[in-house]
Parts: C-alpha cells; structure tokens; sequence
C-alpha cells in the first residue's frame, strides 16, 4: 500500500526501497558515521528514501506517514555533524534535494527566495553572478544546502558581521506533520505576536519540514581587508575583541586561535611564539570604511599588546578556510577519533567556560584545541576541538563519550550553551533536557501540538523518541 | 591499482562530508546520495573491507559515472574515483558481472569495430578532400567522427591538407581506438583493438598520427602505452597541431562571440587547455568568452565513460545544463574538440550550428576570410 501510494505522490522513480540506495543515504559527517563507515560498520538504515519535487508532495507524503506512524527524518545535504539525520528509529528519509531552484532574486528589497534542497554553493554563485552574497558560508558550503541551514540554526565563518541564519531567514514556507503547508511572511520585522519563523529555525525536522525560504542579500563588499595580530594570551585577545566591537566596529571575520591551536594552524606557515595567541580579522565594505574600521581594530590590538602580523595569517586562512572539511589520513586512520563542541558563552564567562571545558577534557587523554570565532558585542563562540587516538574502538568510543559528557558538563556549569551552529542531533540529543532547564517543557508541548504522533525526526533535538 | 591502494582512497573519500559532490554531474542528474563520487567509494570501500559485496544496484552505480575526474579537481586529498571506478568496472567485467548493455557495446566493437555497430566498410564514408602531396600524417579519425560526425573528419582533413599542407593518410584499416572499453573496464576487448591499431599505425608511413578525437588520444597516449603497445610516432590532438602552427591559421573576417567547451579527455586527462584556445583567439581575433566553469572546473558534457549508452535521458540533462552553462556568456557559439562531445552537446542545443568542433570553426574561419590554402 505505502509503495502504491508513493508512486501517486511522486512517481516510481522518486522513492527507493533498495537496500543500496539507502546505505549510500543513512550517513551525515558525524564523527559517528564516519568512524562507522571506517572500520566497516552499518549504520542505522531507513525503511525507504523518498525525492519530494514540491511541496505539495511532502504535504502528502507526511498525511500518509502520520496514518501510518512511519517516522519522517528530513535530508538536506547530509553533511551535519551531529548525526540529525541519522534515522535511528528507521522510517522514511525525505531527500531534499530535488528541490533545488531558485525562484526569484528581489533586487529591490535585496531578498532571495530559494527551495530548501539547494546546496549552499550553488545557491552563493547564483546570487554573486547578480551582484550580491548571502553572508552565509559556513565551513560546509559545498556540501550543507540551505534546509539544513535553517534547521541547524547555523552560523557561517562571516556571522559577525553579516548574521547567523536566523538573522538572515526573512520568511519561510514549512509543512507541518498533519500536511498543512504553512508561510511566515518575509517581512523584515513584525509585532504580530511571537515570532513564529524561530519555532522552526534550529528544529532539526522534529517539528515539520522546511520546503522554500527568503534570505536577505547583501551587495559584494567592494573591499575585503585582512589583519593577523598575537597575543601572549587568550585573555588579551579576547579584551581587544571586545573593545573593538565596542568601538562600533564590525569585522565579518574574528577568530582569536589558543596556544594549541596556534602552534597547529599557524606555526609551519608563520613565525609564531610558543604559548601566543593568533588573532585573524577580516574587514568588509567600501574601501574607505574598511580602511577605517581596520585602523580602530590595529590600534585597539596594539593597545593590548598585540604584535602585528599583518594580513599573512588571516588571509592564508581564508584561502584555505575550507580545506579543513577535508579528512587527512591522520584524521581517518585506527582509532583515532575527533570532534567539536561548538560552545558560546557571554564574554564575563567565555573565558571560565574554556578554561573548565579544556581541563575536563584534557582529564581524558585528549589533545585539545581551540579558537574563539563567532564572536558578537556580547559574547562568542568557542570552538574546542579534541582528538583522542585509543589502542581499540571500545576505548576509543568510552573515551569519546567521557569527553564529552564532561565538556558539556563543564559548559553547562560555568553559564554556557552547548552549540552555536552545529546543532543537536544524536550527539547533544541527551543533553538538551539540561540545557534548556525548564523550558524543555514549552519546546515538548509544542512538539506533541504540531506531532501528537511523534513522527519526526525521532530521537533527535531531546525529543520524539516512538513509544 | 592495488587493493591496498584502493582501499586507502576509498577509505578517506568515504569519510569525507562531500566536497565534491556539488560539482559531479551525474549527481545533478539524479539529484541523490548514490551516484556521486561518496557513494562510490562507499560501496567499494565495503566491498573491499568484506563487509558488503557489490549488488546489482551497486554495479549499476558503478556504471552511472561518467569518470570526468571533475570531483578530482575539487579534492584536496586528491583521491582519483575515476580511476577506482574503472578499476572496479575492470575486476567486474572479469568476474561477468557488468551490465548486459556494455556487453553489447563490447559485442559491437568487436564485430564491427565500432561502437555504433555500423558496418566496418562503411567506415570512410564521409567525402574525404583531396590531400595536397605535403609531408606525411596519419589521422586517426575515431569512431563519433567516422560515422556520425563526418564533418570533423572532413574539416580535419581539410585543416591539415589546405592550411597546414600536409598529405594526410587515412587507413580504412583502423579500427576503434578502444576508449569506450577502457572506461567501461573491458580491458581484453579493448586490448584486442589496441593491438591491432598498434601494428596498423607503425605500418603506416608518416611524421606523426593527429586525432581530432579525445578519446581516441588519451588511448594512444595513455592506454595503449600503459599496456606496453607504442606507436612508433608521435601522437598529437589537433588542437596541439594547430595551436603550434598558430600564425598560419587564418583569421575569420568577421567572428561571432564563442566559449569553448573543455572535453575531460582533453582537459582533465590530457592537460590540454591552453592550445584550443590558442587556436581559438587566434581565429575569431579575441571573440572568445570564458564560460565560469572551465578547464579544470568544466564541467563535462554528459556523453562519457558509458553514461549514455545506459542511461541516455540522465546524459541529456548533464548535456542541456552545459549548454544552459554556455548559453550564460552569451556567445552565440559553443566549439567544442571533441567529437564525441559535439554530438551530445549538440543534441542538447536549441539551434542547429550552435556547436561546432575546433575544426569546424577553423575551416569556417578559411571560407569567411577567403584565405588561399598555405603550403610548405
């Protein structure tokens, strides 16, 4: 019946049930698939895989899911980080990615309107060929599209200046699970009551399926500029950050790199001193602006001791800013095994969340690196990075999960968030009831209005796990 | 390539978040996981490791590759699929395992030697010119050109004979090159056709072979000597030819603005990127414009590696969006150095003459510019 049904919907050809097809669908770029597919291990395989061409598809394809209870878990690129498309609890996967137009450039609002399933690149040259950029450019540019944007809650390497997604989601079409196709207006603000977009921004397909949205553009910066400075400490650099968004400035590129990550990303291209701190910063505009806000943040550096490395740094760093997506063999060999917490805290408790998490984590024999980037007026994000290279995969995933359990542990303790962009998946799933504290509650009732049968995206984001 | 080997590419290509994907065209095709470079090497990491055997859907797979080497350029550990398809595709034609369709298609070339299945005798069926008594060639004209793009091989002759003057040898003797059997990994079959092209070249009596065919060259240059067969005089692209001879060429009165399509055996495969060009700006005195993707990021027409003899409405899209792609510069014409592309491109265009091969457009330049031939 449900293959009668489906090829009503979309066609024979657009839904698969062959066990082939849905292997070479069942992985994202969680260090959990990736350390899976390495030593020659199956991952959790969905019943079938269904390519949507509409909306009014998925509108449909969710009306027979719900009267099944066959879970639903969204595909985008499948290039997460967290295992959120992992179907863990089988079902259908819903594969975005024929949904990859773009429907219109507004050159007078400045605004694009594209379909989920686009991957992220093609989407950036589309709108570049027409004078503008997104903003939006993440590390997994060519590979995440921009469903998986918007319900990650992602942050591209820019966000400081241009906005996260959330900021930059001006409206956005979603179908709920009972079928209903549902609009939030593009506008660019409202007081219409709550602000309905951010109930689906960063649900990870628990809540509906993102199909179509408009984004805000922003003209090409006529000027990009880049300045490296070191610091003795992170403690430094992190005050120079801070005054320099204080003094109105800002950079679309911040990212203060510690002692190891310093020593590992900077000291074979360029002389750095052991234990300093490398701060990269790139600057967007009109020329004169930039030249501008680049003076005001040399002279703040300089002012707290920073020592001049010129564009060098942040500029290789942004020629290759992509190249660390890519596995090395030391990335895939044995059982070695490495991760991100992506934290963010508020900056009167950045550096006590670091410190915390760093010696939690250091506790379990993990080589841990990290760099502050993401960083706003308030606060930022730090990126602690760690491997762990054990003698058995036993050992190896043990270690894992102490690492972190007692990293986001630490985190939680000292006032920090858990994520800043990667979102929750399977890997934060655990942690979101102790994240949120109360408020899970509110985000559990919303679930069970919009899903009462727990049909999607089962066992991510803390929630929907079938009875 | 060696197990250890394949295992270590495959290895570090399925563990990676693909970066290439966005650019396979066989991805845009089907808009899925499984034909692209990631699920590729999944499948034959697997395989390999003894968790998975290849099913026929993964064979299938396999073969829904056009084996570009597109995702090549985009890869930083520089984990060559192409090669691990082929690879693949030569152990699977081994075992008898490949798809019934490319069993036909080495049935053909076997008994015909072609792969269109057309009668051999039929195969210097185009109006051949007359050659001036210049210094001796040979050209390979392949098979596309031979039976279904006669024009190359009549242009090429003509190229060689009335601008560049030589006396060009064409045997009704040659058979396939032998490309479509290496790529689709019937490595016996192609050999046979090697062998036999081998002694047929070397018996012949010229100062080097030209072949206007891609494929045709990444054969003779690449396949043929990696089995030990040498042909025992050069073996030259006529873009190569033309671009060395540059100033000889003439130049169109009045040159429409064209972009040039860079062929994956040519370009990727071969290195040849800057010679048809040479030749083209030259001709149309500087009307040619630059398509965003192109040389080592162009995107390949779609005709490749098998592609369209088993799936030949999925090749049509990958060659419509490259003529979407060409359309974009606005030129008004797309040459192309490749039959083989030509004829796929062309199928795809909206008009009739808006894809030329390179010697096409030169001859066409010689008509325009009214230049008298030029011999040594």
């Amino acid at each position: 019946m449900l293959e009668k049904e489906l090829t009503t919907i979309v066609g024979r050809d657009h839904f698969t049930l062959t066990e082939t097809d849905r292997l070479l669908n069942a992985h994202d770029a969680s260090p959990l698939s990736e350390a899976k597919i390495r030593a020659g291990e199956a991952l959790p395989l969905a019943d079938l895989v269904v390519f949507p061409a509409s909306a009014e598809q998925i509108s449909e394809i969710l009306k027979l899911a719900n009267r099944l209870r066959l879970p639903v878990i969204p595909v985008g690129g499948g290039a997460g980080t967290c295992g959120g498309t992992l179907p863990v609890y089988g079902g259908m996967q819903l594969d975005l990615k024929r949904m990859d137009k773009v429907l219109w450039i507004d050159d007078e609002s400045m605004t694009v309107r594209a379909e989920a399933g686009i991957v992220g690149i093609d989407l950036e040259e589309t709108v570049n060929r027409r004078g503008y950029t997104t903003g939006h450019t993440p590390t997994s540019l060519r590979a995440s599209n921009l469903g998986g944007f918007i319900a990650t809650r992602s942050g591209g390497s820019m966000s400081s200046l241009y906005g996260k997604i959330e900021d930059l989601t001006l409206g956005l079409q979603v179908v709920i699970p009972d079928g209903s196709v549902i609009e939030c207006k593009a506008v660019p603000r409202s007081s219409v009551g709550p602000d309905l977009r951010q109930v689906f921004i960063g649900s990870e397909g628990t809540l509906g399926v993102i199909t179509e949205a408009t984004l805000k553009l922003f003209p090409i910066p006529e000027e990009r500029r880049f300045r490296s400075m070191s610091f003795k400490d992170v403690h430094s650099g992190l005050t120079a950050i801070r005054m320099i968004f204080r003094q109105g400035v800002f950079p679309s590129v911040v990212r203060l790199y510690d002692p190891e990550d310093t020593a590992m990303s900077m000291s074979s291209h360029f002389e750095v001193e052991e234990g300093s701190c490398m701060l990269l910063l790139a600057f967007d505009g009109r020329s004169d602006k930039v030249a501008l806000d680049e003076k005001i943040a040399a002279d703040i550096c300089l002012k707290e001791g920073g020592k001049d490395y010129g564009e060098g740094p942040s500029k290789r760093w942004w020629e290759h800013r992509y190249d660390m997506y890519y596995p090395t063999k030391f990335t895939t060999s044995g059982y070695s095994i490495g991760d991100t917490i992506d934290i963010v805290a508020t900056y009167d408790k950045l550096e006590r969340v670091y410190h915390s998490m760093k010696k939690v984590m250091e506790s379990h024999d993990a080589v841990v690196m990290s760099h502050f980037s993401h960083m706003y007026q308030h606060g930022g994000s730090i990126y602690m990075i760690f491997f762990t290279s054990q003698s058995d995969a036993e050992s190896a995933w043990a270690t894992y999960k102490k690492i972190w359990d007692d990293g986001v542990a630490a985190c939680l303790r000292e006032g920090g968030t858990m994520s800043h962009q990667h979102g929750v998946g399977t890997t934060r799933s655990t942690y979101t009831a102790d994240e949120l504290g109360s408020s899970f509650e509110v985000l559990k009732s919303i679930k069970s209005v919009l899903d009462p049968r727990g049909i999607m995206n089962p066992g991510k984001l803390g929630l929907g796990v079938r009875q | 390539m060696e197990r250890e080997t394949l295992l270590s590419q495959t290895r570090l290509c399925a563990a990676c978040p693909k970066m290439c994907r966005h650019v396979c065209p066989t991805f845009l095709a089907w808009r899925s996981d499984s034909p692209t470079p990631h699920g590729r090497a999944l499948l034959v990491y697997q395989d390999l490791k003894g968790v998975r055997p290849l099913d026929d859907r993964s064979i299938e797979v396999l073969y829904q590759c056009l084996e570009c080497s597109h995702c090549l350029t985009w890869c930083l550990p520089e984990v060559d699929v192409a090669a691990i398809v082929e690879s693949t595709r030569t152990r699977l034609v081994s075992e008898g395992r490949e798809p019934a369709g490319i069993r036909e298609l080495s049935d053909k070339i076997r008994e015909s030697h072609n792969p269109f299945g057309e009668p051999h005798s039929s195969r210097l069926d185009w109006k051949r010119p007359k050659t001036s008594d210049g210094r001796k060639i040979v050209y390979f004209a392949g098979c596309t050109s031979s039976y279904r793009e006669k024009e190359i091989a009549e242009s090429t002759v003509s190229v060689l004979s009335k601008v560049l003057g030589y006396s060009v040898t064409v045997s009704p003797e040659e058979w396939c090159c032998g490309s479509p059997l290496f790529r689709t990994g019937q490595l016996g079959s192609a050999l046979e056709q090697a062998h036999h092209n081998t002694e047929l070249l070397n018996s012949l009596e010229g100062e080097m072979v030209v072949t206007s065919c891609p494929g045709c060259y990444r054969s003779l240059t690449q396949d043929y000597q990696k089995h030990g067969l040498v042909v025992d005089k050069p073996v030259v692209h006529l873009s190569k030819l033309l671009s060395d001879s540059v100033d000889r060429l003439p130049q169109a009165e009045s040159s429409p603005v064209i972009t040039y399509h860079d062929p994956c055996h040519l370009g990727r495969h071969a290195g040849l990127y800057d010679e048809p060009r040479s030749v083209l700006k030259h001709v149309s005195k500087g009307q040619l414009v630059e398509m965003e993707r192109n040389k080592d990021n162009a995107m390949c027409c779609g005709n490749g590696a098998g592609l369209r003899a088993l799936f030949p409405e999925e090749s049509r899209v990958i060659g419509r969006a490259r003529i979407e792609q060409a359309e974009a510069t606005g030129a008004t014409q797309i040459v192309t150095a490749c039959p083989f592309c030509k004829n796929m491109l062309a199928s795809q265009a909206r008009s009739k003459g808006f894809v030329v091969d390179l010697s096409e457009f030169v001859m066409s330049s010689v008509k325009s510019s009214g230049t008298k031939a030029k011999t040594d």
